[in-house]
């Protein structure tokens, strides 16, 4: 089945899409291309475009210029419009979009109605995917007696049945409670992946993003921003709001003080002019240049006062994770890192030595990007 | 379950035939009488009781013609009319009362000199118009003073129009003219007859009317808007006695409905002829066609087809041919009712104003 | 791309059809409303202000008639309606929230029988209702037949007080089902939440009636809208009062001969700006909010438990209530029926006796039969109902679709407007318009013929109806659509096989209510029907008026049984024709 379904797999490519509705620009030349069998994930916060886009890619929303390929087919032009029908989708939605007048079993069925097998087959079909997804028990029963996750779980199965070349989630896992999110997020990267088919995914969530990804791509107002890997834009955001969207322990400002190596800057505190951190930088900077240092929870670590090389800084906060402990630690006025983890604990209000690791600490004009 | 989705969807797509099957043949059956209506020829618009039982009669004792029948109120009747504009659909219009014909004569909407050269009698002749332009065909006579026997003797009764207005006389009903057809010829009469007028203008015996009636109305005149309602009223002992249309009465002593109703005439009344006219806009073959209706309806076999047509309302009626009686036996000589006749083409004008003053100040004061 | 499809477009904002926002649909849906609705009652209407238009006076333009109308008993019938519609709705739509918060939302017995009584309510025709509280209540009516003096009543009940009750029960259905369908989107989530945050009852009903305020706006507008228009209330009992009611003034300034077209069309016109006002509230309150409430997440409402007595309280409120609003007059008719001589003093007593229903049965000469005109008015019935079903839900989606601004708005003030033009006006409005030589020479000739008449009255249901529809219509959450269309059905399919189930119920309801308020339709029917056509309203009528009161009721009564006769048949046709699944979707229709 494999092997059909990566043949299946559709690349999609995304050319000067842009969209317009009548109080404000949703997305602004937007180009993309997206390799068959390609799990890729839309990042960005709300109004930022990607669920227009992921409209644009079903068919819902028609674009206002620009062209979108699916699999070697125009399916969105000035000339041409492929309707949602004709464009060998499937989709699953961020309300479910289950139809309450039809039983799971016939939810679950609804694509195959146009399909050319025989009924048997069908069925067969149908059964072996609600097995898959875990709820051949629930068969008979109608979507208002289901969970959302259940619910969730069979709009998955639905898109599966489809089998096509190309599926779309619109934010599927915002409305389940946290236990279930997770638990369903590993079923969609499983049973699609076992699909071969390529996968577009919104989400506002970074580490869903990251946890799910082949590729990510950030959007931000109408634009796509960055697309990468998960950890290329990790280790390397493009601006300033790529690296605030995908995880930043703490931002603030910092004066350049000079270039200390290939794309490293050594940058002063505020707080403690004395004191230089290194940092990567995207782009070339003057000393003296005020800009931001941001800084991702993994560069930066903790030690008891005097032990080790560092700035200083105070604990605010500190929570037990099943692994360790996580910190809020203060570091100056009004810049405080969160989510700093250490093995052991530090106690509320000790003072600690703070270290940056250079690779997860970047300098970045913070206006850009916004 | 496979088996029985197979077997319902089976009775279903049964029963859904069938529904189709049903409204198509609705849909068809409409469709047929849409075509047939589409060269109509000769429509007579008519309100009168008797008038299906007529054009029956006509219809087969002439064949190759065929009269068609709109029966309809007189209201709508000539809210129809008056809608269609320069675009008439009627051929003759046959209701009680000449005002109406009086003013769409003056319209030039009626054709002249279409009177059957019959022998009428005094009231008949009386009710002709001198251009000859609408035909009696029997005559009522409206301001009858109906009453229940039971509620009140004949001899507390008064005997005249000034009389009724005393107040020793309470509980009078009378209808609404700008609802009842009959009841503006009922004003226009007891204007024409207190205001003592004989030509000119009317417009003394209109203010000596109109005191009149609000001097009934001061007397508690309780105002209905048709027979129906006023004969209820009376039923219901609302009021004791009422001033409407005589066959109205005698119909309700007839059929059982108020056996106790009775009927007296005061020191006049007013004749409300059925009167049949032709429109003057219609081709010259359906105003032939309506002539002919028109003089067969004036033959004994015409009088004889009205006055078997409603035994127990509109039939009801005094003929306006010699030689020809009452159909029944319960209504008395025509001279017993001291019935005058009006003017149509003076009073047919007034209409509209005495109607609206009526029902701003008598009716809804 | 089909016609059909193109008018079954999606409501998603700018969703498939953005750009062909001067759809070949559009125009279509515009040129039918005008041909059905816009040209006849302009027709009537440009009278008021140009009476030679249609050759009912000599001037072209003239606002005399304008001044005319608001003088006299026209102003007052005016002012009258004015005022009892503004007091009726009110009343109304707090009578039917009330009622359909105990229906719907708590454990009040016999739910099923007060849904069941509350259609039956609806399909009531107001003249109906009227007769029987007339039979129940007039001196030596069907009250003193059963021994129950009324006198004191009766003076009260014809005067403003009556008419103000009448009218509100005759619009009280209309609100009813609107705001129960409101209702449906309020899930126990909004009540538990402001409970939760300390709100004593009525602070949590404040609190969430605003949520269903659109809801309650729509009932409000509908039922002023309708009492406006209302004719037969206006005609029995305003009369009767000397209370004159707009629609009264109207038929009278109409019914005098030569007709006063013109002072009855700036009536017409009055009636309809009315209902502007309330459009504008609504429209300002609807703006920005969603109410795309129904999807397969909605759970089944949560009762609230009453204990025994208030149980039992509730219960009998709510049966007394709907004895006195429909068992009443019901009764008065049914006695009226079977009683000889109603309202005739006897010193014999009270005969019961069966001569009307077999006066009904076998007419005496010269009497008219209630067969033929039945069985006509029930075709009617059946065609109008399709037609007006079919457009009402392509309107409704039109109607629904938040691409918005000034069309939609349009669309909506024509729909409201239109339930408040009496039939009469309609009637006339046909006349002038489709017996114009122009018409009838080169478009159609269907004056005086039952299509014409079939026309009329789909104009005259269908305003009504696609408000009806437009609440539950815009409840369906567009995903479910949106998903069909993904997995592969195309616009028609995916419109059938999500959409059309959920709303099947309402389009049964809405097909139900149009057919027999076509049966029961008397003023475009009186003025229009064809030359030996004559549908059972207008023979009921002719013996109403006619002194024979008992055959006419006998023959109401028939008529009102053969109708609910239909209904059941429906429900059963429905049951048997309709998936299981799509019975689950229930709007508050019968199934609470």
């Amino acid at each position: 089945m494999s092997l059909k379904s990566r043949e299946r797999a559709v690349g999609v490519s995304l050319q000067h899409l842009h969209k317009d509705f009548a109080d404000k620009v949703a997305l602004e030349d937007v180009n993309l291309e997206i390799e068959p069998g390609t799990f890729l994930v839309l990042l960005g916060p709300s109004g930022s475009g990607k669920t227009t886009l992921l409209r644009c890619l079903a068919g819902i929303e028609r674009p206002t210029s620009g062209e979108i390929t699916i699999g070697g087919t125009v399916v969105a032009s000035a000339r041409a419009f492929v309707p949602p029908e004709r464009r060998g989708l499937a989709m699953v939605f961020q309300d479910y979009a289950l139809w309450p007048h039809l039983s799971v079993r016939k939810n679950v069925a609804y694509p195959l109605r146009t399909s050319s097998r025989a009924k048997s087959q069908r069925d067969e079909r149908v059964d072996d995917l609600l097995e898959r997804v875990g709820i051949a028990h629930l068969a008979e029963r109608f979507p208002n007696q289901l969970s959302g996750g259940e619910q969730q779980r069979v709009a998955l199965a639905r898109a599966l049945a489809a089998d096509a070349g190309l599926i779309l989630f619109d934010e599927p896992l915002s409305n389940l409670d946290a236990d279930r999110r997770d638990q369903l997020r590993v079923e969609i990267a499983t049973l699609t992946r076992a699909t071969g088919a390529t996968v577009v995914y919104i989400t506002h969530d970074q580490s869903e993003a990251f946890a799910l990804a082949d590729r990510v791509g950030v959007l931000n107002q109408g634009r796509l921003v960055q697309i990468d890997t998960p950890e290329a834009i990790y280790r390397s955001p493009a601006n300033a709001f790529v690296a605030r969207f995908t995880g930043v322990a703490g931002e603030f400002p910092v004066t350049v003080v000079d270039e200390c190596g290939p794309a490293h800057y050594e940058v002063a505190l505020p707080f403690a002019p004395d004191e230089r951190i290194e940092a990567l930088a995207l782009e070339r900077f003057e000393p003296g240049d005020s800009m931001s240092l941001f800084v991702r929870a993994a560069g930066v670590s903790l030690a008891v006062t005097g032990s080790a090389k560092g700035t200083h800084g105070t604990i605010l906060d500190v929570a037990f994770t099943s692994r360790g402990y996580e910190h809020v630690v203060s570091v100056g006025e009004g810049a405080t890192l969160s989510k700093v983890f250490a093995p052991t604990r530090f106690d509320r209000g000790s003072r600690v030595q703070v270290c940056f690791d250079a690779s997860s600490c970047f300098v970045m004009d913070p206006t850009k990007g916004k | 379950m496979n088996f029985s989705t197979q077997t319902k969807g089976a009775l279903r797509s049964r029963i859904t035939a069938v529904t189709l099957v049903i409204t198509v043949a609705s849909l068809s059956l409409l469709n047929v009488t849409a075509g047939a209506a589409a060269n109509p020829g000769f429509v007579l618009y008519s309100a009168q009781g008797y008038d299906k039982a007529t054009v029956t009669a006509f219809n087969a004792t002439h064949p190759g013609f065929t009269v068609t029948l709109n029966d309809n109120s007189t209201g709508p009747l000539l809210q129809q009319i008056q809608a269609e504009g320069n675009n008439p659909k009627w051929g003759a219009l046959w209701v009680d009362g000449a005002t109406a014909f009086a003013e769409l004569d003056l319209k030039g909407m009626l054709v002249k000199h279409s009177v059957p050269k019959v022998s009428f009698n005094t009231l008949g002749k009386a009710n002709i118009p001198a251009d000859g332009s609408f035909t009696p065909t029997g005559l009522t006579v409206t301001g009858a003073l109906c009453y229940d026997s039971s509620q009140i003797s004949a001899s507390q009764l008064p005997n005249t129009w000034e009389q009724l207005a005393e107040p020793q006389y309470q509980g009078l009903g009378m209808n609404d003219p700008s609802q009842s057809g009959p009841t503006f010829p009922l004003i226009a009469g007891v204007m024409n007859y207190l205001g003592k007028f004989k030509s000119g203008s009317p417009a003394k015996a209109v203010a000596v009317g109109k005191s009149y009636f609000t001097s009934l109305y001061q007397n508690g005149l309780t105002v209905n808007a048709t027979n129906g309602p006023t004969i209820g009223a009376m039923e219901g002992q609302q009021i004791k006695m009422a001033i409407i249309q005589s066959s109205a009465c005698y119909a309700a002593e007839i059929n059982g409905s108020f056996p106790s109703m009775r009927v007296k005439y005061l020191d006049s009344s007013i004749a409300l002829p059925g009167v049949i006219g032709i429109d003057a806009k219609q081709p010259a073959i359906v105003r032939a066609d309506a002539q002919k209706f028109v003089d067969w309806l004036m033959t004994p076999k015409g009088q004889h087809a009205m006055q078997t047509g409603d035994p127990t309302g509109d039939s009801l009626y005094w003929p306006v041919l010699n030689g020809i009686a009452p159909a029944n036996k319960v209504i008395p000589a025509l001279s017993t009712t001291h019935a005058i006749t009006i003017d149509p083409y003076v009073w047919g004008p007034l209409e509209t104003s005495i109607n609206s003053w009526f029902d701003a100040n008598i009716a809804n004061g | 791309m089909s016609l059909v499809s193109q008018l079954m477009a999606t409501s998603s904002p700018s969703g498939l059809d953005a750009k062909r926002r001067f759809s070949l649909g559009g125009v279509a849906i515009w040129v039918v409303l005008a041909l059905l609705i816009i040209a006849p009652v302009m027709s009537f209407l440009i009278l008021a202000v140009s009476p030679r238009a249609f050759q009912q006076g000599s001037q072209w333009f003239t606002l005399r008639f304008v001044s005319e109308a608001f003088r006299g008993y026209t102003g007052r019938g005016i002012a009258d309606s004015l005022w009892v519609s503004t007091l009726v709705s009110v009343l109304a739509v707090g009578l039917a929230t009330t009622l359909a918060w105990l229906i719907h939302r708590t454990n009040v017995l016999g739910r099923r029988v007060w849904s069941i009584a509350m259609w039956i309510l609806l399909i009531m025709p107001s003249w109906m209702m009227t007769l029987g509280w007339t039979d129940l209540l007039q001196p030596f009516g069907a009250a003193h037949a059963l021994g129950i003096n009324t006198r004191w009543i009766y003076g009260e009940f014809f005067g403003p007080f009556g008419i103000i009750i009448v009218l509100t029960t005759v619009a009280l259905p209309f609100a009813y089902f609107i705001v129960s369908a409101g209702l449906q989107g309020l899930g126990p989530e909004y009540e538990d939440a402001a409970r939760i945050h300390g709100a004593s009852r009525t602070r949590m009903l404040r609190t969430v009636l605003p949520i269903i305020a659109p809801a309650l706006l729509s009932a409000i507008a509908i039922s002023f809208a309708e009492t406006m228009s209302d004719f037969g209330v206006a005609f029995t009992l305003g009369y009767h009062s000397h209370f004159p009611l707009a629609t009264y003034t109207l038929f009278s300034a109409i019914s005098t001969y030569p007709a006063n077209f013109s002072v009855a069309a700036v009536i017409a016109v009055v009636l309809i700006l009315s209902t502007i006002p309330l459009i504008a509230l609504q429209s300002k309150v609807m703006r920005s909010r969603s109410y795309a409430v129904l999807s397969g997440r909605t759970r089944s409402v949560r009762r609230r438990e009453f204990r025994r007595g208030p149980r039992i309280a509730a219960t009998l409120g709510v049966s007394l209530f709907f004895f006195i609003v429909l068992g009443v007059p019901i009764l008065g008719a049914l006695v009226g029926s079977f009683v000889e001589n109603l309202g005739i003093y006897s010193a014999r007593g009270v005969h019961f006796t069966l001569t009307y229903y077999q006066q009904v049965l076998s007419p005496s000469i010269g009497g008219k039969s209630l067969g033929a005109p039945l069985i006509e008015s029930n075709q009617l019935g059946l065609v109008v109902a399709s037609c007006t079903g079919v457009l009402a839900v392509v309107l409704a989606r039109r109607l629904v679709a938040s691409s918005g601004g000034w069309s939609q708005r349009v669309t909506d003030v024509f729909l409201l407007g239109s339930v408040a033009v009496p039939g009469v006006v309609l009637g006339v409005g046909y006349i002038f318009f489709y017996n114009l030589s122009f018409i009838t020479h080169n478009v159609i000739n269907i004056y005086k013929t039952l299509p014409l008449l079939m026309l009329a009255l789909v104009a005259s249901s269908l305003p009504g109806q696609t408000r009806f529809m437009a609440g539950p219509v815009s409840q369906i959450q567009p995903s479910l659509n949106e998903a069909a269309r993904v997995h592969g059905a195309g616009r028609l399919r995916a419109w059938q096989t999500t959409n059309l189930p959920l709303m099947s119920r309402i389009l049964l309801w809405g097909w139900l209510l149009t057919f027999t308020k076509t049966i029961s339709e008397l003023a475009i029917a009186q003025i229009l029907y064809p030359p030996s056509q004559e549908p059972a309203s207008v023979t009921i009528q002719a013996y109403l008026a006619n002194l024979q009161p008992g055959t006419g009721t006998a023959m109401t009564v028939l008529t009102l049984l053969e109708m609910l006769g239909v209904i059941v048949v429906a429900m059963f046709l429905y049951r048997l024709l309709t998936p299981r699944g799509w019975r689950r979707v229930g709007w508050s229709g019968v199934q609470s």
